[in-house]
């Protein structure tokens, strides 16, 4: 529904536009700065306007070891991608199995299995830190990406979500499925997994960010720089106990870090988008 | 192709209630059999064993000459269709059809073929393109009769597979299904709580009543000789007037004191069945039953009269030819057909005939 009144339509364009602006421009000066050397950035005033370096700090970041991490920001931006990617992964394929086995299957002690999840939602890492990292860390998995993704990778609130969308799903779909000679698998993939697309597409999403910006744990369980996330990177080039604060590099690298969510939620949201406008069901 | 035989087949649910009660049953090769019944009666329970996708508590199910209980649905070699279609929504109609051959891994091209054939036998053709959700109700129904075809299974089982249509289509589609089966010549168990449809579809018919059959016969057998209450007013539209009576030997009286000459020969309270139809008007006389008309009801071919007739609860439904005038408030004189009354019990509301005598005298 559209209505038209030219003095709504002014007032909440400019109440928008300044929103626009106030959150835009913390990212504009980081941007500005990432363009800047280190002197510049120490005249007192904070520039907003490019600097000299243009692109130059971006390319140093991701080709030569940063300073006081001792690896640049390629391998930093890969360990980020390669959790978050491994989260949001698992994640979403686990939820999809156990929500499949409980709304599918009957099986003894099936109610309980599932509020046996459901409560795990009153577990998150930041409570049960302790004893993970000491399961980790007797597991031999510090400094590992298995270590980094396996502690995080259930999820009550996905295999929630799933679980009530297949709840959806008409049980005529199943005995049509099963008539035609699909097992548990076959409808599985051909039938349950294509419906829920849409639901896929935006777990995946949040579950990518979630992953991405992970970092309690891994700042507990990644000592060498070689496992060392993104995340935890931008900190530890803040805390400088002699010299100034690089921040042309600071906000190069945040700026990168940045990228990949931005990518992913671009790429996914059509889908999604696409799901909620045209629904199959 | 195939008869299917039933055993003392008996389904118990979890919750202990007992759905049916032991059915014995035999279905001819290429017929199509008709369940039909009230809501809650165990029809779709029925036909869900058939199909192998509820397990069956007691006796024996035979498709052929295999005993099949304990084979999945896909090894029965059974089509289902199913009151709500359940269509595969992110398929294509081509798509909804192939899945079960390309489940029993047939090659592509063969696949192709035969979704076209049937497209082709069905009207589809021009459809197989699209989805589910951008066809009309009737072409929905269509693409589930082409799913279940293209298969070319042993039976066919249709659940009210028409209930979501509107009459016309209904119409349409009952002959269709009707057409198909007997080209196709495919055993068919056909479901439906729609007397017309059962009585214009079925080779036989079953009605059911809590869980048992309650008849089974062709549809005039069962219209002509109804074993019981149940079945005569089930059967029939607008169902079977009951009237109250008497009976000594072949005279019936009536509580208005008209006497009528029985077709069977008991003593005792009876219930008098007679159709709407086979109440003919006559000139006024001692035998004929004198009825007051309440409510007419054009229909336009027939005009329905509901008519008080003393001593009766429920008004007497007549059935007059179209052409007929009739008021309300007028008096009429019915002279019912010696052959087309039928005598129940008026206790457990089987029929009566010669042999037995009612239990009441
Ligand atoms: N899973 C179940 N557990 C217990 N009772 C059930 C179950 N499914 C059906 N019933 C009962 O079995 C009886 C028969 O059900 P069924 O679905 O076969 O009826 P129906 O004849 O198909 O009715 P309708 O015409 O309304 O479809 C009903 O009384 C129903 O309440
Ligand atoms: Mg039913």
């Amino acid at each position: 529904m559209r209505y038209r009144r030219p003095g709504l339509d002014i007032t909440s364009h400019t109440l928008l536009i300044l929103c626009v602006i106030v959150f835009f421009l913390p990212v504009w000066m980081a941007i500005v700065a990432a363009t800047h050397t280190q002197s510049s950035l120490y005249t007192g005033t904070a520039p907003l306007w490019f600097g000299s370096e243009g692109l130059g700090n971006f390319l140093a970041v991701l080709s030569d070891p940063v300073s006081r991490l001792g690896t640049d920001a390629t391998r930093l931006l890969l360990n980020s991608t390669i959790m978050a990617l491994g989260i949001a992964v698992g994640k979403i394929t686990i939820a999809i199995l156990a929500a499949y086995a409980i709304v599918f299957f009957r099986f003894p002690m099936r109610m309980l299995c599932f509020w046996a999840i459901f409560i795990t939602l009153m577990l998150p890492v930041e409570v049960r830190i302790m004893p993970t990292y000491k399961v980790v860390a007797d597991l031999g998995m510090l400094n590992s990406y298995s270590g980094l993704i396996l502690p995080l990778i259930a999820s009550a609130t996905a295999t929630f979500l799933f679980r009530q969308f297949y709840l959806t799903v008409p049980p005529e779909l199943l005995e049509a499925a099963r008539v035609d000679g699909a097992g548990p698998w076959r409808f599985l993939r051909d039938i349950l997994l294509p419906l829920s697309k849409t639901n896929i597409a935006a777990l995946f999403v949040i579950m990518f960010l979630y992953g991405w910006n992970q970092y309690l744990w891994p700042l507990l369980i990644t000592t060498e720089s070689d496992y060392m996330t993104v995340v935890i990177s931008l900190k530890r080039m803040l805390t400088s106990a002699d010299n100034l604060v690089p921040w042309h590099t600071v906000t190069a690298t945040t700026l990168l870090a940045m990228l990949p969510p931005i990518i992913v939620i671009v790429l996914m949201q059509r889908y999604f988008v696409k799901g909620l406008v045209d629904t199959e069901k | 192709m195939a008869t299917l035989r039933l055993d003392g087949l008996k389904k118990t649910y979890p919750n202990g209630f007992v759905a049916l009660h032991g059915l014995d049953l035999t279905i001819d090769d290429g017929e199509l059999l008709v369940v039909v019944g009230p809501s809650g009666c165990g029809k779709s329970t029925l036909l869900r064993m058939l199909a192998g996708l509820e397990d069956i508590t007691e006796g024996s199910l035979y498709i052929g000459e295999k005993r099949v209980n304990e084979l999945e649905p896909v090894e029965r070699d059974i089509a289902m269709v199913f009151q709500n279609y359940a269509l595969y929504p992110h398929m294509s109609v081509a798509g909804n059809m192939e899945y079960a051959l390309k489940n029993r891994g047939i090659p592509k091209e063969e696949r192709r073929r035969k979704v076209e054939e049937t497209a082709r036998l069905i009207g589809l053709q021009d459809l197989l393109d699209r989805r589910p959700r951008q066809l009309s109700g009737g072409q929905r129904q269509r693409v589930a009769m082409g799913r279940a075809i293209v298969r070319e299974p042993q039976v066919f089982l249709f659940d009210e597979p028409l209930s979501n249509l509107d009459a016309k289509l209904r119409v349409q589609m009952r002959l269709e299904i009707r057409r198909l089966q007997k080209r196709l010549g495919v055993t068919a168990v056909y479901v439906t709580h729609d007397q017309v449809e059962a009585m214009t579809l079925a080779d036989r018919l079953i009605v059911m009543n809590e869980g048992r059959i309650e008849q089974l016969g062709t549809p005039m057998t069962l219209y002509e000789q109804p074993a019981s209450t149940f079945v005569a007013g089930f059967i029939g539209s607008p169902a079977m007037n009951f009237l109250n009576a008497n009976a000594d030997g072949d005279t019936l009286t009536l509580p208005c004191g008209s006497q009528l000459t029985s077709p069977v020969d008991v003593h005792g309270d009876i219930t008098l069945g007679i159709r709407p139809e086979h109440l003919v008007p006559v000139e006024e006389s001692p035998q004929a039953l004198t009825v007051q008309v309440e409510l007419v009801e054009p229909l336009g071919a027939d005009t329905l009269a509901y008519a008080t007739l003393a001593g009766q609860t429920e008004p007497l439904v007549v059935r007059f030819d179209g052409v007929r005038r009739l008021n309300e408030g007028d008096r009429l004189w019915l002279a019912p057909d010696r052959e087309r009354l039928h005598v129940f019990d008026p206790d457990h509301g089987h029929r009566l005939t010669t042999t037995e005598t009612s239990t009441t005298s």
